[in-house]
């Protein structure tokens, strides 16, 4: 077949930055104005940004919300290197050459999806949340980080049984869409669960009826031993998970074959591109 | 349709721009279509990923990273091998659009002659051989450094395809020029210069190199002078012979694409650049019919080769 569906997915768009917000522990969350980006983003996919002409390779990032009406996305960053120290002097008003929505998104499957984000892997849980809110899925959001939270934690109105006594900070953004989120963080903060984000998940699974637990999906995104660690716990539970990938990028469209990683397949052994083939992979064929 | 201005004759092919899209930077043809507003039809030529006998996976990651002016890659010729790739991608691509040119890589004498057979047997439209991948442990670049392997390599290939044959020279050698006579000698067609240069990253805190095959091909601006050099100098010999050159190395822009027209070349490969801006091409055509407009030339391939040395030039001072 000549001309592939594939063609013309991505868009390259020159995007006004509306708004530029920095929070405690090098975080930031920026507001671009991307209306084609926007227009077509779906949960688990990124954008390639060319941060500073100064460092013209594009770097890859999350997207946190798309507002398609609007024709504005929004990502949360982290400054971790020479890239993105860049990319944090950069002021609104100015313009970054984005190119996007890239990637395989999330593909919510179970009525119970229990969404796991950790450290700068939160964006991509909060717009499957938001995806999600008004419809059959009943979602469930564990979010994790060592540094501060970058949004001020509230008190959940939500119940949920199985959580530890006192466990009950959550995201204003996710309460207020009416998805139950609890946090967890190895530092002590009030209202957060001291300890893993995978120990949350397993006290909220346990105190599901086994029936509930059937209906359960895990999808997941954050630091390498994270995803291990809810591909785990997914095992041990027998449950189907996603999870979100990161390699280093050039091309970001498919065409460098620089962010391959090894996946297991029915077929053995297969190299497979982070930028198209994923960033969301079956969290079995990753960890096995 | 692309201005006539832009057509060039590359090895008996018409090219409808001088622009070739480089070997590994857009896998095998398709791939950067996901970008809209992009289109084959903004190049002469794409070249589809180095292919070899059997499938290769390729290194471990990390297979790319950013240096100054450029990037190291490392990718390790992962490829379907070469039957997959004209059983199962040839037959997706679209020949009406743009020339597609095979890239052969091998370990042995033998890989090179039984993939170049192949793809001879294939509707690509030429074959490019590929003496000087930096990143595989055998051939590769082991065969390109040596002038008296490269002709062997060539002469080869040429007796397995009567298809344009393009011989891709090493810059990490140290007469470019003698090599290059000794690939025309052994019946290559088309000359492209220059593959990557070897190069390292070292990350400070792990002390270990930041590619995990520990070092990695140069591309990018940053490599640009030293590709215009060797394609002058390869110029030199290929000229006599009436063999045409890819330019290519870190060009970014119309204007480094026509020093490198004027350096000697007859088309001009854009690779990295790609990875900065998708939709490069078409904005490089256009200030290349600019200049042609400016200057009042009829046809690029009025700028190949029309450098005017200064006179008082010493030729190996460097200081
Ligand atoms: C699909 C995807 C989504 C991502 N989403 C987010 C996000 O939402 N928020 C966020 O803060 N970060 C995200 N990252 C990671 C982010 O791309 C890196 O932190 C960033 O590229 C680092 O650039 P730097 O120049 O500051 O770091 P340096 O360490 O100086 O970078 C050097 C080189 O390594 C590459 N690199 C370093 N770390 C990573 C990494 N983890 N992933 C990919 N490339 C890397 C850089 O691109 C650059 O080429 C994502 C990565 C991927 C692959
Ligand atoms: C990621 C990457 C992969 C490459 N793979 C190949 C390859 O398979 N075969 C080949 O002949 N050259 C390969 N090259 C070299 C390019 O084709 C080109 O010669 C080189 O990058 C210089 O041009 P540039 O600076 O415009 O990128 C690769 C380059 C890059 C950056
Ligand atoms: S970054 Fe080039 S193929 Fe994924």
């Amino acid at each position: 077949m000549k001309h592939p569906q594939q063609r013309n997915s991505i868009c390259l768009e020159d995007a006004e930055i509306l708004s530029h917000h920095a929070y405690p522990g090098d975080q930031h969350i920026l507001r671009l104005q991307a209306p084609r980006c926007a227009a077509r983003a779906k949960p688990g996919q990124f954008v390639h940004l060319t941060v500073d002409p100064q460092r013209p390779m594009r770097r890859p990032i999350s997207i946190m919300r798309a507002c398609a009406d609007d024709g504005w996305i929004d990502l949360l960053y982290k400054r971790v290197g020479e890239g993105t120290a860049l990319l944090a002097a950069r002021t609104t008003g100015e313009y970054l050459s984005t190119l996007g929505p890239i990637g395989q998104p999330f593909r919510i499957k179970e009525k119970r999806p229990l969404l796991i984000g950790g450290g700068v892997g939160m964006p991509p849980m909060v717009f499957v949340a938001e995806s999600l809110k008004n419809s059959e899925h009943q979602p469930m959001v564990i979010l994790g980080s060592e540094a501060p939270f970058p949004f001020t934690a509230r008190p959940s109105s939500i119940l949920l049984p199985g959580i530890p006594d006192g466990v009950i900070a959550a995201m204003p953004l996710l309460d207020d869409w009416g998805v139950p989120c609890r946090l967890a963080s190895q530092q002590q903060m009030p209202g957060v669960h001291q300890g893993y984000v995978t120990d949350l998940a397993r006290h909220w699974l346990n105190a599901l009826e086994a029936q509930a637990r059937q209906e359960v999906g895990l999808y997941a995104c954050g630091p390498h031993p994270m995803l291990e660690a809810v591909v785990e716990l997914a095992r041990e539970f027998a449950l189907p998970v996603q999870v979100s990938l990161e390699e280093f990028m050039a091309c970001g469209v498919g065409g460098c074959a620089g962010c391959s990683v090894e996946v297991q397949t029915e077929n053995g052994p297969a190299m497979q591109r982070v930028c198209v083939d994923g960033p969301v992979f079956d969290g079995y064929q990753v960890f096995n | 349709m692309s201005d006539p201005r832009l057509a060039v004759d590359f090895c008996g092919l018409k090219f409808h721009t001088p622009l070739v899209l480089l070997s590994g930077c857009v896998g095998f043809g398709e791939e950067y279509t996901r970008v809209e507003g992009f289109s084959n039809r903004d190049a002469g030529a794409v070249c589809l990923k180095g292919t070899t006998g059997t499938a290769r996976p390729g290194n471990a990651p990390h297979r790319v990273c950013e240096t100054p002016g450029g990037m190291l890659n490392a990718i390790g010729l992962q490829n379907p091998g070469v039957d997959q790739v004209i059983s199962s991608i040839l037959p997706q691509l679209d020949f009406e659009e743009t020339r597609f040119i095979a890239n052969v890589s091998g370990s042995t004498l033998e890989e090179y002659e039984e993939v170049t057979r192949k793809f001879d047997d294939s509707p690509v439209d030429a074959i490019e051989i590929n003496i000087s991948c930096p990143n595989v442990k055998e051939g590769g670049v082991a065969f390109g450094n040596d002038p008296d392997m490269s002709a062997r390599v060539v002469e080869i290939c040429r007796k397995a395809t009567d298809k344009p044959l393009i011989t891709k020279l090493s810059p990490n050698q140290t007469d470019i020029a003698y090599n290059a006579k000794r690939c025309i000698e052994a019946g290559t067609d088309g000359l492209a210069v220059i593959n990557t240069l070897m190069g390292m990253a070292i990350d400070i805190e792990s002390r270990s190199p930041v590619i995990g095959n520990n070092q990695g091909g140069l591309s990018g601006p940053a490599i640009k002078p030293i590709a215009l050099l060797k394609v002058h100098q390869v110029y030199q010999v290929a000229r006599e012979h009436s063999i045409p050159i890819i330019g290519q190395g870190g060009i970014t822009s119309a204007e480094d694409a026509l020093e490198f027209l004027i350096a000697g070349a007859s088309v001009v490969g854009i690779g990295t650049a790609l990875f900065y801006d998708p939709l490069i091409c078409s904005k490089i055509n256009a200030g290349i019919l600019d200049y042609l407009e400016c200057q009042q030339l009829a046809e690029v391939g009025q700028i190949t080769g029309s450098l005017r040395l200064n006179e008082s030039s010493s030729p190996k001072c460097g200081g």
